[in-house]
């Protein structure tokens, strides 16, 4: 671990502190001047006010990339603000990207704010997803942030009349060389000038490159980059000063829920309004074709209104509350959906692997191993329901969201209202985590459809059932794998052929219901993310890539790959214990990629690895049995090697996982305790999704309805220990991402732990204790 | 429960101060803390009572205000995340989690900090198992678990939780 320990006590009091004064200070810092901004701006960016009807109409277009001032702001009190069209998602990226424009700026970190998201404001540098926000938004700002000092020396040599290799900049104070009192403070320089400073941009969102001019450090002198800095947000969250989007209230705004079809696609039949007007506070229904919501003055008087028409945890049919609905029963049984899957025509077939003759070598092998793997629809699972707020008006519109993907949502609102783009604002606020895009895109557009129908600010924010039932779901992908040996052990031969459903339908909810389905949005396909490595002299790899199967779906953290992974990595298990081959030596000798090696060495290290097969000891026993399973995954060049030791109980069936060890290789790291933040949460997280969770459904709709249906790892759950090896930490290996990769190995390495501790192998997730016990008689 | 609940659901005693509430007694008390009150430290997770993030503290007890109505609340003396603490002076668990950097999204901190608030005050050196049973019934989605146990653990061992 590189960085002072002490760094992460002595800059959390810090960053209490700088938020104290701002606080006094009455939350928002108000400037006047910065790199070229003609009015002033808020840089907190948080009014909670509703459209004026008749005020004079500020432009709403994102800042021009190539200006400066769109990327940053230093104010007369010697503070700073960064603008980024990336948002916090719950990874730390505020801070990390904090950091590489303090670094770059020369620039006290405590003094520099974080603006992020809000579209009149920002620059689209793409959504926060993918694990791009440091590798692609990292170098955006670290060349604005040079530009940003670049024009600063500059201004200083004019101030001085000295020329610009003549001054140093520290801390936000320049200097000139020699001369200790003639000195001035970032904030002094700028103070009352309007400047208007072209840096130059190109492209756009991840591929847009700033500043193609701009000078940024050698990184062996970097000082603020690289350190185990508190993150700014974590004390507002701690005190409960913090402002969720679920926490944003706007002057007149109206309190809203959904009321969704009983079946997925049924149609509304009628909707009887008696006794609503008794609910204090009810203002209205908003129907529109199939959707269907309330209003209501109070939070309480809208569940109220809503639990009337039918939204409740259990509804027990289509036609029982007072909204009546077709009776739909179109989706496929719960039990058939991967024969569902694998029968869907694929929209498009691909091959990223083929080599050789793998039905050659299948003919002649000494032994074929064949396994088909299957993982279900999972959920996103946010802790804090979807909300947004929409204040729509004849031409302009203002959304407060915590969407991952404020410029995107901008668009489809103004397609969804038939709104030009130039009326459209979203300010964004941070959400409850969403791991992907869960349903925060949605529930804006059902509040813009509330809002336009009522003429007010509509809050909308979704119930438990709701979110369960209707955020787009990670798809179920099932597997086959082959795979043979020569007689002395040796891997001739790899088959893995997947069918995968869509990761990416972006279709919105309320848009079908209302009628308008293609109005924004499509159907994307998820390719076959499996970064795929080994040496083996025939290989087929092939995806068959399909539109939507049963119900919508879109990218959960790591889409597509951790099931991929799963069946991969376990595979590959399988194929070292029918050679009798430990796994770790046996995977390395199947790779060249010497990053690959690279993990997969350091976590055996870590661990302390004794070479033996897998499965060695296992055989027919009462008593718990223990094990030790590895696995590793490049995603997007990011690798990471997990193992883990887990306790099996045969009586229940039950796997406790004791010890988790992972090294990841991400290049450079940011912030090295906020990369660990992260990796703990990758490997919790999917630990859930290897354990316990599966979406249930009926042919109408999704009955994992709450935390009940669809359980998540608890605190009793949780491993003993979580180790963590960063490997490659250096600037030499630029940064590549790390908010998903190592989610992946999991279900791999507790599936090949169980096969290590009793002999048994589980391909289908989750790992639920009676799949266990069934697998073992 | 004394006195006429209707009567007294119009004031309720929160963070030492008794606001007034016009609610409905039968409605929940997260909305009257939320929307009423203006307060942002608990939250609405499920309104079941399966994730813990609305906690507050009842006379000393993490409760659920997701499914607490105003009416059963009475004279109670509620403490909410904001009351826990003060900006000056954190509450040594805020402290800890602040110190361990226990949180990434943080919608779920506030039931954890409420829970471990009050487990700390029960039970002032609780074994790792003790915190993991206390915080059982809190969910975290982001997998922060590991930090926030931690983070308990800090604030156990630095002593002056019992106040």
């Amino acid at each position: 671990m590189s960085g002072n320990p002490n760094d992460m006590r002595s800059t959390a009091e810090l960053a209490l502190n700088r938020r104290d004064f701002l606080r006094v200070a009455g939350g928002l810092v108000v400037t006047f001047s910065l790199f070229g901004q003609e009015a002033p701006v808020e840089p907190a960016s948080k009014s909670l006010e509703a459209l004026p009807t008749d005020a004079a109409q500020r432009s709403l277009a994102p800042p021009p990339a190539g200006k400066l001032y769109a990327w940053l702001a230093v104010h007369p009190d010697n503070s700073a603000t960064l603008f980024t069209g990336k948002v916090e998602t719950g990874t730390g990226v505020q801070t990390a990207l904090a950091q590489i424009a303090a670094e770059e700026l020369d620039f006290p970190f405590d003094r520099l704010d974080v603006v992020m998201g809000t579209t009149s404001e920002t620059v689209d540098q793409g959504p926060t997803y993918g694990s791009r926000t440091i590798r692609y938004a990292g170098p955006q700002i670290r060349s604005a942030a040079a530009a940003g000092r670049q024009a600063l020396l500059d201004l200083a040599a004019e101030h001085f009349s000295v020329p610009a290799n003549q001054l140093a900049a520290k801390e936000g104070t320049i200097s000139v060389l020699g001369s200790p009192s003639r000195t001035l403070t970032y904030g002094k320089l700028v103070e009352k000038k309007r400047l208007n400073i072209e840096i130059g941009a190109s492209g756009e969102r991840f591929a847009m490159k700033v500043a193609p001019k701009a000078h940024p450090k050698d990184p062996s002198t970097y000082t603020v980059v690289g350190r185990s800095i508190a993150r700014k947000d974590i004390p507002d969250k701690v005190m409960g000063r913090f402002t969720y989007v679920q926490d944003v209230r706007v002057d007149g705004m109206l309190h809203g829920r959904v009321v969704r079809p009983y079946g997925v696609e049924a149609t509304l039949e009628s909707v009887d309004e008696t006794g609503l007007k008794n609910i204090p506070g009810f203002v209205q229904v908003v129907r529109q074709h199939n959707f269907l919501g309330v209003v209501a003055e109070t939070e309480w008087g809208a569940i109220q209104a809503a639990a009337k028409l039918g939204s409740t945890l259990k509804p027990s049919g289509p036609d029982v509350g007072q909204a009546k609905w077709s009776n739909w029963n179109g989706l496929p049984k719960m039990d058939d959906i991967w024969e569902t899957v694998r029968t869907t025509p694929a929209v498009r077939s691909i091959s990223p692997v083929s080599k050789g003759s793998v039905t050659t070598a299948f003919a002649h092998a000494n032994r074929n191993l064949k396994a088909t793997y299957k993982t279900p629809f999972q959920m996103h699972g946010s802790i804090g329901p979807e909300c947004a707020i929409a204040d729509v008006k004849h031409d302009r519109a203002t959304f407060w969201s915590g969407t991952q993907m404020p410029h995107e949502t901008r668009r489809d609102m103004a397609k969804l209202l038939g709104i030009p783009l130039e009326g459209i604002e979203v300010r964004w606020f941070e959400a409850s985590g969403a791991y992907g895009r869960n349903g925060l895109e949605h529930v804006v557009a059902d509040a813009a459809v509330m809002s336009q129908v009522v003429g007010r600010p509509v809050r909308v924010q979704w119930m438990r059932w709701d979110s369960h039932g209707w955020e787009p779901k990670e798809p179920p992908i099932v597997q086959d794998l082959q795979g043979a040996l020569d007689d002395a052990g040796h891997v001739t031969a790899w088959q893995h052929h997947m069918w995968i459903p869509t990761t990416s339908d972006t279709h919105l909810v309320a848009a079908a219901l209302i009628g308008r389905p293609d109005v924004t949005g499509s159907t994307g396909l998820a390719g076959a993310p499996i970064g795929y490595a080994y040496t083996f002299e025939n290989a087929d790899v092939a995806a068959h890539n399909e539109g939507r199967v049963a119900l919508l779906t879109a990218w959960l953290r790591s889409p597509a790959q951790f099931e991929i992974t799963f069946a991969m990595e376990a595979f590959i298990d399988e194929l070292a214990a029918a050679a009798k081959q430990d796994p770790l030596a046996f995977r390395l000798g199947y790779l060249q990629d010497p990053r690959a090696i690279g993990v997969l060495k350091a976590a055996g290290q870590e661990y302390g690895w004794k070479s033996r097969p897998a499965g060695a000891k296992a055989g027919p026993s009462d008593k718990l049995a223990h094990g030790r399973g590895i696995a590793w995954v490049n995603r997007d060049d990011t690798r990471v090697a997990t193992i883990a030791d887990v306790t099996v109980d045969p009586s229940s069936g039950r796997i406790k996982v004791d010890r988790v060890v992972v090294a990841h290789d991400c290049g450079l790291v940011i912030n090295p305790d906020g990369l660990k933040n992260q990796i703990e949460g990758n490997v919790i997280q999917s630990l859930s999704r290897t354990l316990l969770e599966e979406v249930t459904f009926d042919t109408a709709h999704v009955t994992s309805r709450d935390w009940r249906g669809y359980p998540i790892l608890r605190f009793e759950e949780i491993p003993d220990s979580i180790d963590i090896v960063l490997v490659n930490n250096s600037a030499e290996y630029p940064s590549t991402g790390g908010g998903e990769p190592s989610t992946n190995p999991t279900a791999a390495v507790i599936s090949n732990a169980v096969f290590d501790a009793i002999g048994v192998r589980l391909r289908q997730i989750p790992f639920l204790p009676d799949r266990v016990k069934a697998a073992m008689s | 429960m004394k006195g006429d609940p209707d009567a007294s659901a119009n004031h309720l005693q929160v963070n030492g101060e008794r606001p007034a509430v016009e609610v409905e007694p039968e409605s929940m008390l997260l909305y009257a803390l939320r929307d009423n009150l203006g307060l942002r430290g608990p939250k609405f997770g499920s309104g079941l009572s399966e994730c813990g993030a609305c906690t507050v503290l009842m006379n000393g007890n993490a409760i659920h205000s997701c499914i607490t109505p105003v009416s059963a609340v009475g004279d109670a003396k509620i403490v909410t995340l904001e009351g826990l603490g003060t900006a000056d002076d954190p509450h040594p668990v805020q402290k800890a989690f602040i110190a361990e950097q226990a949180a990434q999204c943080g919608y779920c901190i506030n039931g954890m900090i409420m829970h471990a608030a009050s487990l700390l005050k029960r039970n002032p050196h609780p074994t790792r198992n003790d915190i993991q049973q206390a915080l059982n019934g809190n969910l975290c989605r982001c997998g922060t678990h590991m930090r926030i146990v931690r983070a308990v653990e800090r604030a156990a061992a630095t002593g002056s939780v019992n106040e």
